[in-house]
């Protein structure tokens, strides 16, 4: 049920639907500035999914909200500015902080996260998931009202099997055995007291920098998706979906279905994506889906071997250049998404002291074990290969948290997987002109607002932190982490709480 | 005549200073530092950054308050971000006895020629509305401030000419005037000054060995945290009257807890940087309970403390001296390595205090300051010694 509720921003009344994310539901009320960068530069969402930390603004009298995980409620509070009181008078006493008792603890509820909560609990186990988002399905099964046909069962069986659900929480520090979590709403701190961890925190989008990529209305390749999926109307808009890797088509699959007109620019060449035709003939239960998204994508302009050069627009996106064979085209538009394939989310893993490969992901065992004893990895952060490895992978998870041993065929069957996703990867390799797109001029850190100029010539990760202030601001280096000037940095940086920011734990309550 | 070369081991805020003044004296300096550039670890990258004639002794309050003189008159060229910032501190007072423990600070600090002014419990709130209303009252020092210090010794480099700098490398041994690279490179000078803090003695073979024996330098770690940008509801750097009580408790018995006090450093950055507690020991991992007992100290103060979003949290270390002051002068047994180290939380507001006594010594210059407390042989001498070698040096 959809309905009407009114909610503030900046003290004027709007007049929205429910059941969408704050995010979703200014930028249906044309509103995609949601913050100032430190240079006074208007930003909004870029993921769409708590890592990136633009969309942020004060809720209800809470500061450093993520709008993009927090759903629309009626009479609710939003502050784009809202500078700090300079009092001691009227702190709010902190929340109360509970100790949730479960034997498996699940961070994600994505598939492999839904797969694990299953498995251990169909085998005895209490089960807690842990997920920042409103609602269940991760990155991958976003969705308004009812959940996409793939995910239905799994939510289902999760459901059944029982458990705690902490729902809109981030994991911010803990260790083996205790997890300490934060609402994303109100900053509300919990532990979580467990005996085993299942890992599925998945993977983030890969921003590469370009001339106006900082401006509202570019968005990643997913993030487009999961905006569109939770309710934002793209009918009649122009829209480009570029970057790299089979997510553009369903994105755009998506966007057309939807009443969109979109243009389709792919980096990878025709001759490397075709590299793709062995691994998909090997792989039947593939076919089906890749006629149809073909089909869906017919009519689509389509670029090879292009990609995009520059954004411009005022205070919000309005023309886009790509650089396709023929040359240089400008195009007219009213949103733009751009996501360079994915990349893992492994700092919660990292924080508990599992071993990280020079990647980023999370080295794990043929059980999904990480080095670390009673936590377990499953799903994107241990490699890119999709949700039916997600969820294989989290069944794995899940039983060996459980105490059993997962029967060879599943693990099989996880092997397989992992051929799949090499192959992607190998069939969309990223070429040298997107790594260097942005100018001396261009942010490179969205957060500080630091400028590829000012890090030209720095050697290690530590100066470029220390002086220039890159990846020191609230996403953590999780935007910059992905890009080529962020890999030719020597050395890396450790994790410490927090790691996510979440909102304080009390407020100043004014008389509101 | 060829130029005199001197060699600079460690470039963290003391090293750093060294070359600058050594440097603009007209001679060639080589630098020699472990990490991938200057001012990027120890507590130099951990610091705080503030800069504060502390609480203590007549001689320390020379040194930090020549340290300021110099931050204030004489600070490399840094972008207004970076550069000295004059917060003042506001030493707070949480009740009557702790305010007459202030009015004593303010008569020592005032027999150095420091403005201090004492500010009673009213007059507190008014001049900082985010500090709780039931304090007892402080004083407040004008001129302390904050500056970026890896930005500040980087800039110490940058500013200096005929200096040359070999970065990532790690030292095999020290002698006099000579430092081994485990490289197999080995380079000689007029003189070498070491100043990799904790470690300072470790390097230095056995004459660090011998010194070791006399005076022992230790780590004490130390936690912090910053808030975003955007939080800064004060003005000053803020501190509780009982701090240096809390950091003299950890040398008694029974200390491997720490003790924790009330540190709150305002960044021009728009962001509060949180202290601040002490530990022996090396830094390790962040702390939660650790942390968590900063967080609450620093509440107990400024009680809109909780309502800031933190944004990161790092430990560090503090080299501490057995007698509680620094290593400033040749190394016992060597007539040409001098040693720079063991500043104990307060080397960046001495450091450039220190190394004009480092090269005002080398150069055989008069002494801005008395150079004898900080003698590295002071352990060996009785009183009188310095006494006279103290005289013959005026």
């Amino acid at each position: 049920m959809r309905d009407s509720i009114c909610i503030h921003v900046d003290g004027a009344t709007l007049r929205v639907e429910s059941h969408q994310t704050v995010t979703s539901a200014l930028m249906r009320s044309g509103i995609s500035a949601v913050r100032k960068s430190p240079s006074g530069e208007s930003r909004g969402a870029l993921c769409a999914m708590g890592s990136c930390h633009e969309c942020r603004a004060t809720v209800n009298g809470v500061r450093g909200v993520r709008t993009c995980l927090v759903n629309v409620e009626e009479g609710m509070t939003i502050e784009r500015e809202q500078p700090v009181l300079r009092t001691s008078m009227g702190v709010s006493a902190v929340h109360e902080t509970k100790s949730f008792e479960t034997d498996v603890a699940v961070i994600g509820s994505g598939p492999a996260g839904l797969a694990a909560a299953c498995a251990a609990a169909e085998l005895g186990k209490t089960v807690t998931i842990i997920d920042e988002s409103p609602g269940p399905g991760g990155r991958i099964w976003s969705h308004r009202g009812s959940p996409p046909v793939e995910a239905r069962p799994w939510i289902e069986r999760a459901r059944i099997a029982g458990g705690q659900r902490l729902q809109g929480y981030s994991v911010i520090d803990g260790k083996p055995r205790e997890l300490k979590v934060a609402s994303v709403k109100d900053g509300t701190r919990h532990r979580v007291l467990c005996s085993s961890i299942v890992i599925a925190t998945g993977a983030r989008e890969r921003f590469l920098p370009f001339p106006g990529w900082t401006l509202p209305g570019v968005v990643g390749a997913g993030a487009l998706q999961s905006l569109i999926k939770g309710g934002l109307p793209v009918s009649g808009l122009r829209l480009v979906v570029a970057g790299t890797g089979p997510l553009l088509l369903a994105v755009a699959k998506l966007a057309v279905s939807e009443g969109a007109t979109v243009v389709v620019v792919e980096q990878a060449s025709f001759a490397d994506r075709s590299a793709l035709a062995i691994p998909l003939l090997l792989s039947p239960s593939r076919w089906r889906p890749a006629r149809e998204l073909w089909n869906s994508l017919r009519g689509v302009e389509m670029y090879t071997s292009s990609w995009v050069t520059s954004a411009r627009g005022q205070q919000h996106v309005q023309e886009v250049s790509i650089r396709t064979p023929q040359g240089i085209k400008t195009l007219e538009v009213d949103g733009l998404a751009v996501g360079y394939g994915l990349i893992p989310e492994s700092r919660v893993a990292a924080g508990l002291g599992c071993e990280i490969d020079e990647d980023g992901f999370v080295r794990v065992d043929e059980h999904q074990q990480t080095r670390v004893p009673g936590v377990l990895c499953a799903g994107e952060s241990t490699g890119i290969a999709g949700s039916e490895s997600a969820l294989d992978e989290g069944l794995v998870a899940g039983i060996v948290s459980a105490g059993r041993n997962p029967r060879s065929r599943l693990l099989a069957r996880v092997r397989r997987h992992r051929f799949w996703g090499q192959a992607i990867e190998k069939a969309h390799p990223l070429r040298d002109e997107v790594l260097q797109l942005a100018g001396a001029e261009d942010v490179v850190c969205r957060c500080e607002d630091v400028r590829a100029g000012e890090i030209t010539g720095c050697v290690s990760r530590r100066e470029a932190r220390l002086i220039h202030r890159w990846g020191m601001g609230h996403c953590q280096g999780r935007v910059c982490e992905g890009s080529s000037m962020c890999a030719a940095l020597e050395g890396s940086d450790s994790v410490r709480p927090p790691w996510t920011v979440a909102p304080p734990e009390a407020r100043i309550e004014t008389s509101r | 005549m060829a130029i005199p070369h001197f060699l600079v081991v460690g470039a963290g805020i003391v090293g750093a200073a060294c070359v600058r003044e050594l440097a603009r004296a007209g001679n060639r300096v080589t630098v020699i530092d472990s990490g991938p550039g200057a001012g990027l670890q120890g507590g130099t990258a951990a610091g705080m950054g503030h800069v504060v004639v502390n609480e203590g002794d007549t001689d320390t309050l020379r040194l930090c308050l020549r340290g300021r003189e110099l931050w204030r008159s004489d600070a490399p060229p840094m972008s207004e971000r970076d550069s000295y910032w004059e917060t003042g501190t506001l030493w707070i007072a949480e009740d009557e006895e702790t305010l007459l423990q202030l009015e004593g600070a303010q008569k020592k600090l005032e027999s150095v020629g420091v403005v201090a002014e004492r500010i009673d419990g009213r007059q507190l709130i008014k001049l900082e509305p985010a500090l709780a209303p039931d304090l007892a009252g402080g004083l407040r020092v004008p001129h302390d401030g904050v500056i970026y210090a890896p930005t500040a010794a980087r800039e110490f480099l940058n500013a200096s000419p005929k200096v040359t700098c070999h970065y990532g490398v790690s030292v095999k041994n020290i002698g006099d005037g000579i430092v081994e690279l485990t490289d197999g490179r080995n380079f000689e000078g007029e003189a070498v000054i070491v100043a990799t803090g904790i470690s300072v003695l470790s390097i230095l073979g056995e004459a660090g060995a011998r010194l070791a024996e006399k005076v022992s330098l230790y780590p004490r770690e130390g936690h912090l945290a910053i808030t975003a940008r955007g939080t800064r509801i004060l003005d000053h750097h803020i501190v509780e009257a009982g701090y240096q009580k809390a950091a003299h408790s950890t040398s008694q018995a029974g200390s491997k807890a720490g003790s924790v006090a009330c540190a709150i450093l305002p960044r021009q950055t728009d962001q509060l940087c949180l202290g601040s507690s002490r530990r022996p020991g090396e830094p390790g991992p962040v702390d939660p309970n650790m942390m968590m007992r900063v967080i609450d100290r620093c509440e107990r103060f400024v009680p809109s403390v909780k309502t800031l979003p933190i944004l990161r949290t790092w430990t560090g270390a503090r080299a501490a001296t057995s007698d509680g002051k620094p290593l400033l002068g040749p190394v016992p047994g060597l007539q040409r390595t001098w040693i720079a180290a063991g500043f104990e939380g307060l080397g960046i507001t001495q450091a450039p205090a220190a190394a004009e006594l480092i090269r005002q010594r080398i150069m055989g210059e008069s002494c801005t300051l008395d150079p004898w407390p900080w003698d590295p042989a002071r352990p060996y001498k009785d009183s009188s010694a310095l006494t006279k070698q103290e005289n013959d040096h005026a």
